[in-house]
Protein backbone atom coordinates (compact mmCIF):
# COMPACT_ATOMS: atom_id res chain seq x y z
CA UNK A 1 0.00 0.00 0.00
CA UNK A 2 1.24 3.10 -1.03
CA UNK A 3 1.55 6.56 0.40
CA UNK A 4 3.21 9.87 0.43
CA UNK A 5 5.59 10.93 1.99
CA UNK A 6 6.00 15.27 2.63
CA UNK A 7 10.02 15.41 1.53
CA UNK A 8 11.23 19.28 2.74
CA UNK A 9 13.28 19.48 -0.16
CA UNK A 10 11.36 17.64 -3.37
CA UNK A 11 7.65 17.98 -1.67
CA UNK A 12 5.08 15.37 -1.65
CA UNK A 13 6.86 12.20 -3.50
CA UNK A 14 5.35 8.15 -3.65
CA UNK A 15 6.76 6.28 -0.04
CA UNK A 16 8.75 4.02 -2.59
CA UNK A 17 11.15 6.43 -3.60
CA UNK A 18 12.49 6.46 0.49
CA UNK A 19 14.04 3.72 2.02
CA UNK A 20 12.80 3.81 5.75
CA UNK A 21 15.27 3.95 8.38
CA UNK A 22 13.58 2.34 11.65
CA UNK A 23 12.45 4.37 14.37
CA UNK A 24 14.34 7.47 15.69
CA UNK A 25 16.17 6.78 18.90
CA UNK A 26 18.19 8.92 21.31
CA UNK A 27 21.92 7.40 21.34
CA UNK A 28 23.18 7.06 24.73
CA UNK A 29 26.39 9.05 25.92
CA UNK A 30 29.82 7.68 24.26
CA UNK A 31 30.88 6.86 27.65
CA UNK A 32 27.69 4.83 28.80
CA UNK A 33 27.46 1.31 30.17
CA UNK A 34 27.66 -0.98 27.22
CA UNK A 35 24.53 -2.77 28.05
CA UNK A 36 22.83 0.96 27.12
CA UNK A 37 24.38 0.58 23.87
CA UNK A 38 22.95 -3.19 23.52
CA UNK A 39 19.35 -1.80 24.06
CA UNK A 40 19.82 1.29 22.25
CA UNK A 41 20.62 -1.01 19.06
CA UNK A 42 18.46 -4.15 19.55
CA UNK A 43 15.55 -3.05 21.29
CA UNK A 44 12.81 -0.67 19.70
CA UNK A 45 9.76 0.87 20.95
CA UNK A 46 7.92 -0.78 17.79
CA UNK A 47 5.24 1.74 18.34
CA UNK A 48 1.47 0.75 17.05
CA UNK A 49 0.50 4.42 16.21
CA UNK A 50 2.41 7.40 15.43
CA UNK A 51 6.16 7.29 15.44
CA UNK A 52 8.89 9.54 15.07
CA UNK A 53 10.84 7.92 11.94
CA UNK A 54 13.72 8.26 9.42
CA UNK A 55 13.41 7.69 6.04
CA UNK A 56 15.85 8.05 3.09
CA UNK A 57 15.00 9.67 -0.07
CA UNK A 58 17.53 7.61 -1.89
CA UNK A 59 15.33 8.30 -5.44
CA UNK A 60 15.40 12.34 -4.55
CA UNK A 61 17.82 14.58 -2.49
CA UNK A 62 19.38 11.99 -1.46
CA UNK A 63 18.77 13.75 2.58
CA UNK A 64 17.44 11.45 5.92
CA UNK A 65 14.62 13.19 7.29
CA UNK A 66 12.36 12.69 9.64
CA UNK A 67 8.78 11.69 9.65
CA UNK A 68 5.65 11.31 12.36
CA UNK A 69 3.58 8.46 10.35
CA UNK A 70 1.01 6.25 11.90
CA UNK A 71 2.38 2.75 11.29
CA UNK A 72 -1.52 1.12 11.91
CA UNK A 73 -3.28 3.93 9.23
CA UNK A 74 -0.17 4.87 7.42
CA UNK A 75 -1.16 8.66 8.42
CA UNK A 76 1.57 11.18 8.12
CA UNK A 77 1.82 14.04 10.59
CA UNK A 78 1.63 17.40 9.58
CA UNK A 79 3.72 19.74 10.90
CA UNK B 1 -20.58 -40.15 9.63
CA UNK B 2 -22.29 -36.52 10.39
CA UNK B 3 -21.20 -35.66 13.95
CA UNK B 4 -23.32 -32.45 15.48
CA UNK B 5 -21.22 -32.81 18.56
CA UNK B 6 -18.68 -29.63 19.30
CA UNK B 7 -15.17 -30.19 18.95
CA UNK B 8 -14.72 -27.56 21.10
CA UNK B 9 -16.35 -25.62 24.10
CA UNK B 10 -14.79 -22.18 24.31
CA UNK B 11 -15.08 -21.09 27.95
CA UNK B 12 -15.83 -17.83 29.84
CA UNK B 13 -12.40 -17.44 32.05
CA UNK B 14 -12.36 -18.21 35.79
CA UNK B 15 -10.99 -15.35 38.23
CA UNK B 16 -7.72 -17.53 38.96
CA UNK B 17 -5.37 -19.93 36.88
CA UNK B 18 -2.16 -21.77 38.15
CA UNK B 19 -0.73 -20.59 34.46
CA UNK B 20 -2.50 -17.87 31.54
CA UNK B 21 -1.51 -17.88 28.27
CA UNK B 22 -2.12 -14.35 26.41
CA UNK B 23 -2.89 -15.26 22.80
CA UNK B 24 -4.41 -18.35 21.49
CA UNK B 25 -2.42 -18.94 18.40
CA UNK B 26 -0.65 -22.02 17.66
CA UNK B 27 2.09 -21.09 19.87
CA UNK B 28 0.25 -20.49 22.89
CA UNK B 29 -2.10 -23.34 22.47
CA UNK B 30 0.92 -25.97 21.88
CA UNK B 31 2.02 -24.39 24.84
CA UNK B 32 -1.22 -25.08 26.85
CA UNK B 33 -1.92 -28.53 25.62
CA UNK B 34 1.86 -29.79 26.48
CA UNK B 35 1.62 -27.72 30.03
CA UNK B 36 -1.47 -29.90 31.15
CA UNK B 37 -0.69 -33.29 29.06
CA UNK B 38 2.79 -33.74 30.18
CA UNK B 39 3.22 -31.57 33.40
CA UNK B 40 0.08 -32.40 35.23
CA UNK B 41 -1.34 -27.86 35.62
CA UNK B 42 -4.66 -28.47 35.80
CA UNK B 43 -6.25 -24.87 35.99
CA UNK B 44 -4.98 -23.10 32.31
CA UNK B 45 -6.44 -20.27 30.57
CA UNK B 46 -5.42 -19.33 27.04
CA UNK B 47 -6.88 -15.60 26.45
CA UNK B 48 -7.28 -14.72 22.71
CA UNK B 49 -8.70 -11.28 21.93
CA UNK B 50 -10.24 -12.05 18.65
CA UNK B 51 -10.59 -15.58 17.58
CA UNK B 52 -8.05 -18.63 17.67
CA UNK B 53 -5.83 -18.41 15.13
CA UNK B 54 -6.75 -15.00 13.67
CA UNK B 55 -3.16 -13.79 14.16
CA UNK B 56 0.05 -15.42 12.26
CA UNK B 57 -1.49 -18.79 12.67
CA UNK B 58 -4.45 -18.35 10.45
CA UNK B 59 -2.08 -16.03 7.96
CA UNK B 60 1.03 -18.47 7.17
CA UNK B 61 2.32 -20.07 4.24
CA UNK B 62 1.93 -23.68 5.45
CA UNK B 63 5.91 -24.38 5.36
CA UNK B 64 7.48 -26.83 7.32
CA UNK B 65 11.30 -27.18 7.35
CA UNK B 66 14.70 -27.32 9.29
CA UNK B 67 16.87 -25.55 6.52
CA UNK B 68 18.11 -22.81 8.95
CA UNK B 69 22.22 -21.77 9.06
CA UNK B 70 22.94 -21.27 13.24
CA UNK B 71 23.64 -24.38 14.46
CA UNK B 72 22.18 -23.07 17.57
CA UNK B 73 19.09 -23.30 16.22
CA UNK B 74 19.45 -26.46 13.89
CA UNK B 75 18.61 -28.89 16.38
CA UNK B 76 15.32 -27.30 17.89
CA UNK B 77 13.93 -27.31 14.27
CA UNK B 78 14.85 -30.76 13.47
CA UNK B 79 13.20 -31.69 16.56
CA UNK B 80 10.32 -29.37 15.25
CA UNK B 81 9.94 -30.75 11.87
CA UNK B 82 10.19 -34.65 13.24
CA UNK B 83 7.40 -33.57 15.75
CA UNK B 84 4.51 -32.73 13.35
CA UNK B 85 4.78 -36.59 12.06
CA UNK B 86 3.39 -37.91 14.93
CA UNK B 87 1.04 -35.07 16.05
CA UNK B 88 -2.14 -36.52 13.64
CA UNK B 89 -1.78 -39.56 16.09
CA UNK B 90 -1.32 -37.57 19.07
CA UNK B 91 -3.62 -34.80 18.40
CA UNK B 92 -6.77 -37.35 17.12
CA UNK B 93 -6.73 -34.80 14.44
CA UNK B 94 -5.70 -35.06 10.82
CA UNK B 95 -3.16 -32.35 9.85
CA UNK B 96 -2.21 -32.94 6.26
CA UNK B 97 1.47 -33.42 6.61
CA UNK B 98 3.03 -33.63 3.49
CA UNK B 99 6.34 -33.50 3.49
CA UNK B 100 6.83 -33.04 -0.18
CA UNK B 101 10.23 -31.41 -0.12
CA UNK B 102 11.66 -27.71 -0.31
CA UNK B 103 13.63 -26.56 -3.51
CA UNK B 104 15.57 -23.52 -2.56
CA UNK B 105 17.35 -22.21 -5.59
CA UNK B 106 20.60 -20.01 -6.04
CA UNK B 107 20.82 -17.67 -8.78
CA UNK B 108 24.29 -17.00 -8.47
CA UNK B 109 27.45 -19.32 -7.68
CA UNK B 110 27.91 -16.97 -4.82
CA UNK B 111 24.66 -17.77 -3.82
CA UNK B 112 25.15 -21.50 -4.09
CA UNK B 113 28.52 -21.85 -2.00
CA UNK B 114 26.55 -19.91 0.45
CA UNK B 115 23.97 -23.01 0.25
CA UNK B 116 26.54 -25.30 0.29
CA UNK B 117 28.10 -24.15 3.48
CA UNK B 118 24.67 -24.14 5.10
CA UNK B 119 24.24 -26.89 4.00
CA UNK B 120 27.03 -28.88 5.83
CA UNK B 121 26.08 -27.27 8.62
CA UNK B 122 22.29 -28.66 8.41
CA UNK B 123 24.20 -32.33 7.31
CA UNK B 124 26.54 -31.89 10.82
CA UNK B 125 22.51 -31.45 12.51
CA UNK B 126 21.16 -34.92 10.84
CA UNK B 127 19.17 -32.92 8.55
CA UNK B 128 19.14 -34.15 5.18
CA UNK B 129 19.85 -31.73 2.30
CA UNK B 130 21.36 -32.12 -1.30
CA UNK B 131 23.03 -29.55 -3.92
CA UNK B 132 20.84 -30.04 -7.29
CA UNK B 133 22.29 -29.34 -10.35
CA UNK B 134 19.54 -27.09 -12.96
CA UNK B 135 19.18 -30.68 -14.84
CA UNK B 136 18.15 -32.69 -11.60
CA UNK B 137 15.68 -29.20 -10.87
CA UNK B 138 14.15 -29.71 -14.11
CA UNK B 139 13.46 -33.39 -13.56
CA UNK B 140 11.64 -32.52 -10.17
CA UNK B 141 9.81 -29.28 -11.85
CA UNK B 142 9.40 -29.78 -15.30
CA UNK B 143 7.57 -26.36 -15.40
CA UNK B 144 10.37 -24.36 -13.90
CA UNK B 145 12.42 -21.85 -16.50
CA UNK B 146 16.17 -23.11 -15.48
CA UNK B 147 17.33 -21.32 -18.84
CA UNK B 148 19.32 -18.69 -19.29
CA UNK B 149 16.35 -16.49 -20.10
CA UNK B 150 15.59 -14.97 -16.75
CA UNK B 151 17.32 -12.33 -15.85
CA UNK B 152 18.84 -14.00 -13.04
CA UNK B 153 18.95 -17.66 -13.66
CA UNK B 154 19.22 -21.02 -12.20
CA UNK B 155 22.50 -21.78 -11.37
CA UNK B 156 21.43 -25.20 -8.66
CA UNK B 157 19.53 -25.35 -5.27
CA UNK B 158 19.60 -26.40 -2.36
CA UNK B 159 17.00 -29.61 -1.88
CA UNK B 160 15.54 -30.10 1.76
CA UNK B 161 13.75 -33.26 0.98
CA UNK B 162 11.81 -33.37 4.94
CA UNK B 163 10.77 -30.07 4.50
CA UNK B 164 7.04 -29.71 3.21
CA UNK B 165 3.48 -28.79 4.42
CA UNK B 166 1.06 -28.94 6.91
CA UNK B 167 -2.52 -27.60 7.12
CA UNK B 168 -2.12 -24.49 9.45
CA UNK B 169 -6.32 -24.53 10.45
CA UNK B 170 -5.91 -28.38 10.61
CA UNK B 171 -3.01 -27.59 13.49
CA UNK B 172 -4.71 -25.50 15.32
CA UNK B 173 -7.99 -27.34 15.53
CA UNK B 174 -5.74 -30.10 16.85
CA UNK B 175 -3.99 -28.46 19.14
CA UNK B 176 -7.39 -26.18 20.75
CA UNK B 177 -9.20 -29.56 20.60
CA UNK B 178 -6.80 -31.29 22.47
CA UNK B 179 -5.94 -28.86 25.02
CA UNK B 180 -9.69 -28.92 25.48
CA UNK B 181 -9.89 -32.15 26.14
CA UNK B 182 -7.37 -32.18 28.57
CA UNK B 183 -9.16 -29.48 30.28
CA UNK B 184 -7.67 -26.31 29.07
CA UNK B 185 -10.18 -23.22 29.31
CA UNK B 186 -10.02 -21.67 25.60
CA UNK B 187 -11.52 -18.12 26.18
CA UNK B 188 -11.85 -15.97 23.09
CA UNK B 189 -13.33 -12.28 22.98
CA UNK B 190 -11.09 -11.78 25.97
CA UNK B 191 -8.17 -8.91 25.89
CA UNK B 192 -5.62 -8.65 28.26
CA UNK B 193 -4.96 -4.84 28.65
CA UNK B 194 -2.25 -5.13 31.34
CA UNK B 195 -0.65 -6.98 34.02
CA UNK B 196 -0.95 -6.95 37.58
CA UNK B 197 2.71 -6.62 39.15
CA UNK B 198 3.40 -7.53 42.90
CA UNK B 199 7.24 -6.10 42.91
CA UNK B 200 8.73 -8.27 40.44
CA UNK B 201 6.74 -10.81 39.92
CA UNK B 202 3.50 -10.77 37.99
CA UNK B 203 0.41 -11.80 39.59
CA UNK B 204 -2.16 -11.65 36.89
CA UNK B 205 -3.65 -9.97 34.15
CA UNK B 206 -6.06 -7.17 33.62
CA UNK B 207 -8.67 -7.87 31.03
CA UNK B 208 -11.65 -6.69 29.46
CA UNK B 209 -13.60 -8.59 31.29
CA UNK B 210 -11.69 -8.23 34.65
CA UNK B 211 -8.86 -9.06 36.60
CA UNK B 212 -7.27 -12.74 36.41
CA UNK B 213 -5.11 -13.12 38.54
CA UNK B 214 -2.64 -16.28 37.83
CA UNK B 215 0.56 -17.93 39.15
CA UNK B 216 2.58 -17.68 35.88
CA UNK B 217 1.38 -15.77 32.41
CA UNK B 218 3.26 -17.08 29.68
CA UNK B 219 2.86 -14.52 26.55
CA UNK B 220 2.87 -15.89 22.87
CA UNK B 221 0.91 -13.06 21.10
CA UNK B 222 3.35 -13.51 17.90
CA UNK B 223 3.80 -10.18 15.45
CA UNK B 224 1.98 -7.97 18.29
CA UNK B 225 4.96 -8.83 21.23
CA UNK B 226 5.54 -5.23 21.36
CA UNK B 227 1.51 -4.14 22.62
CA UNK B 228 2.83 -6.35 25.44
CA UNK B 229 6.25 -4.62 26.02
CA UNK B 230 4.61 -1.33 26.58
CA UNK B 231 2.08 -2.77 29.22
CA UNK B 232 5.04 -3.98 30.88
CA UNK B 233 6.87 -0.29 30.25
CA UNK B 234 9.92 -2.58 28.60
CA UNK B 235 10.74 -2.84 24.87
CA UNK B 236 11.67 -6.20 23.03
CA UNK B 237 14.25 -6.41 20.51
CA UNK B 238 11.87 -6.58 17.15
CA UNK B 239 10.25 -4.28 14.62
CA UNK B 240 6.76 -5.40 13.08
CA UNK B 241 6.58 -5.71 9.18
CA UNK B 242 3.65 -7.31 7.31
CA UNK B 243 4.30 -10.11 5.17
CA UNK B 244 2.20 -10.51 1.98
CA UNK B 245 0.37 -14.04 0.62
CA UNK B 246 -1.62 -14.71 -2.36
CA UNK B 247 -3.61 -17.65 -3.54
CA UNK B 248 -4.84 -18.46 -7.33
CA UNK B 249 -7.54 -20.32 -8.95
CA UNK B 250 -7.49 -23.94 -8.38
CA UNK B 251 -5.66 -26.17 -11.25
CA UNK B 252 -4.56 -29.39 -12.35
CA UNK B 253 -1.57 -30.68 -9.79
CA UNK B 254 2.09 -29.81 -11.89
CA UNK B 255 4.32 -28.62 -8.90
CA UNK B 256 5.38 -31.75 -6.68
CA UNK B 257 7.58 -29.43 -4.69
CA UNK B 258 7.88 -26.38 -2.59
CA UNK B 259 9.78 -24.08 -4.42
CA UNK B 260 11.79 -21.13 -3.15
CA UNK B 261 13.81 -17.99 -4.26
CA UNK B 262 15.71 -16.96 -1.27
CA UNK B 263 17.53 -14.04 -3.69
CA UNK B 264 14.26 -13.31 -5.19
CA UNK B 265 11.88 -13.56 -2.01
CA UNK B 266 9.18 -15.90 -3.66
CA UNK B 267 8.30 -19.40 -2.67
CA UNK B 268 5.21 -20.95 -4.03
CA UNK B 269 3.62 -24.26 -3.52
CA UNK B 270 0.40 -26.07 -4.89
CA UNK B 271 -2.03 -27.45 -1.73
CA UNK B 272 -3.77 -30.72 -2.10
CA UNK B 273 -6.68 -28.53 -2.63
CA UNK B 274 -4.57 -27.56 -6.11
CA UNK B 275 -4.59 -23.70 -5.81
CA UNK B 276 -0.76 -22.38 -6.00
CA UNK B 277 0.24 -20.22 -2.42
CA UNK B 278 2.39 -17.66 -3.44
CA UNK B 279 4.60 -16.01 -0.92
CA UNK B 280 6.06 -13.45 0.59
CA UNK B 281 8.27 -10.72 1.25
CA UNK B 282 8.03 -8.58 4.41
CA UNK B 283 7.13 -5.36 3.13
CA UNK B 284 10.05 -2.60 3.20
CA UNK B 285 8.56 -0.32 6.38
CA UNK B 286 7.68 -1.12 9.87
CA UNK B 287 3.42 -1.46 9.53
CA UNK B 288 0.67 -2.66 12.18
CA UNK B 289 -1.70 -3.02 9.63
CA UNK B 290 -2.20 -6.59 7.81
CA UNK B 291 -3.15 -4.72 4.75
CA UNK B 292 -2.74 -6.24 1.28
CA UNK B 293 -0.07 -4.27 -0.78
CA UNK B 294 -0.36 -4.25 -4.79
CA UNK B 295 3.38 -3.02 -4.57
CA UNK B 296 4.91 -6.07 -2.71
CA UNK B 297 2.20 -8.36 -4.66
CA UNK B 298 2.64 -7.46 -8.09
CA UNK B 299 6.60 -7.75 -7.51
CA UNK B 300 6.44 -11.32 -6.23
CA UNK B 301 4.21 -12.18 -8.91
CA UNK B 302 6.18 -10.84 -11.45
CA UNK B 303 9.25 -12.59 -10.26
CA UNK B 304 7.38 -16.16 -9.85
CA UNK B 305 5.88 -16.04 -13.78
CA UNK B 306 9.70 -15.14 -14.55
CA UNK B 307 10.99 -18.82 -13.97
CA UNK B 308 7.42 -20.18 -14.15
CA UNK B 309 6.20 -18.71 -17.56
CA UNK B 310 3.09 -20.93 -17.76
CA UNK B 311 1.54 -19.29 -14.93
CA UNK B 312 1.21 -16.23 -16.46
CA UNK B 313 -2.40 -16.24 -16.87
CA UNK B 314 -3.48 -17.95 -13.36
CA UNK B 315 -5.25 -15.49 -11.68
CA UNK B 316 -4.82 -14.53 -8.59
CA UNK B 317 -8.25 -14.59 -6.48
CA UNK B 318 -7.04 -14.03 -2.63
CA UNK B 319 -4.23 -12.21 -1.19
CA UNK B 320 -3.49 -11.50 2.77
CA UNK B 321 -0.74 -10.71 5.16
CA UNK B 322 0.07 -11.26 8.56
CA UNK B 323 2.12 -9.81 10.85
CA UNK B 324 6.04 -10.49 11.73
CA UNK B 325 8.05 -9.32 14.69
CA UNK B 326 11.12 -9.43 13.40
CA UNK B 327 14.66 -9.56 15.54
CA UNK B 328 17.82 -8.50 14.26
CA UNK B 329 19.55 -12.29 14.14
CA UNK B 330 16.34 -14.09 12.77
CA UNK B 331 15.94 -16.04 15.54
CA UNK B 332 12.57 -15.92 17.97
CA UNK B 333 12.90 -14.98 22.12
CA UNK B 334 11.86 -18.20 24.12
CA UNK B 335 12.60 -18.16 28.02
CA UNK B 336 12.45 -15.26 31.10
CA UNK B 337 11.43 -12.14 30.30
CA UNK B 338 12.96 -10.75 33.37
CA UNK B 339 9.81 -10.75 35.66
CA UNK B 340 9.39 -13.40 37.68
CA UNK B 341 6.45 -15.66 36.53
CA UNK B 342 6.19 -14.11 33.24
CA UNK B 343 7.70 -15.80 30.21
CA UNK B 344 7.89 -15.07 26.45
CA UNK B 345 7.46 -16.92 23.24
CA UNK B 346 7.74 -13.93 20.80
CA UNK B 347 9.97 -12.78 18.00
CA UNK B 348 9.16 -15.81 16.02
CA UNK B 349 9.06 -13.15 12.97
CA UNK B 350 7.94 -15.18 9.64
CA UNK B 351 9.19 -18.77 10.99
CA UNK B 352 7.14 -19.19 13.75
CA UNK B 353 4.88 -21.26 12.08
CA UNK B 354 7.38 -24.92 11.70
CA UNK B 355 8.72 -24.06 15.05
CA UNK B 356 5.04 -24.61 16.47
CA UNK B 357 5.23 -28.53 18.28
CA UNK B 358 8.96 -27.80 19.80
CA UNK B 359 8.35 -24.17 20.97
CA UNK B 360 4.64 -25.71 22.75
CA UNK B 361 7.15 -28.25 24.50
CA UNK B 362 10.23 -26.71 25.80
CA UNK B 363 8.22 -23.65 26.45
CA UNK B 364 5.48 -25.80 28.43
CA UNK B 365 8.61 -27.21 29.89
CA UNK B 366 10.00 -24.03 30.59
CA UNK B 367 6.78 -22.59 32.35
CA UNK B 368 6.67 -26.18 34.80
CA UNK B 369 10.09 -26.07 36.10
CA UNK B 370 11.41 -23.66 35.81
CA UNK B 371 14.67 -24.49 34.40
CA UNK B 372 15.52 -23.29 30.65
CA UNK B 373 15.36 -26.21 28.55
CA UNK B 374 18.75 -27.05 26.66
CA UNK B 375 17.30 -26.59 23.17
CA UNK B 376 16.01 -23.33 23.52
CA UNK B 377 18.99 -22.02 25.85
CA UNK B 378 20.41 -19.87 22.42
CA UNK B 379 16.83 -17.94 22.50
CA UNK B 380 16.93 -15.78 25.85
CA UNK B 381 16.81 -12.54 26.05
CA UNK B 382 19.92 -11.99 27.44
CA UNK B 383 21.64 -13.18 24.10
CA UNK B 384 21.31 -9.38 23.29
CA UNK B 385 23.35 -8.16 26.12
CA UNK B 386 25.95 -10.85 26.13
CA UNK B 387 27.26 -10.90 22.71
CA UNK B 388 25.50 -14.36 22.01
CA UNK B 389 23.56 -13.03 19.27
CA UNK B 390 22.04 -16.35 16.64
CA UNK B 391 24.04 -16.16 13.50
CA UNK B 392 21.36 -16.71 11.74
CA UNK B 393 21.25 -15.60 7.72
CA UNK B 394 17.93 -14.22 6.69
CA UNK B 395 16.20 -17.50 4.69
Amino acid sequence: MAFLLNCPNCGSRSVYEFKFGGESKSAPRPDADVNAWCEYLYFHQNMSGFQEEWWYHGMGCGEWIKVRRNTVTHEIAEE
Amino acid sequence: MVTTQKILQFKQPEKSYDVIIVGGGLHGLAAAYNLARYHGVKRIGVLERRYIGSGGSGRNTEMVRANKRAHETLPFYKESLEMWDGLSDELEWNLMVQKKGLIALAHSEGELASMRMQSDSQRRAGIKIDILSPQEIKKMVPSLDVSDGPALPVVGAQFHPEGGTVHHDAALWGYAKAAGRHGVDICSGVEVTGFTLDGAKVTGVKTNVGDLSAGKVHVAVGGYSSEIARMLGVKFPVVTFPMQVMTTDVMAPFLDYYVASPRLHWYTQQTLKGDLILGGQLDPWQSWNSYTSWEECSERVAAIIEYFPDLAHARVVRSWSGLCDCTGDSAPVMGPSGIEGLSLDIAWGYYGFKATPASGKYCAEYIATGKIPEKIKYFGLDRFFNRRRVREIII
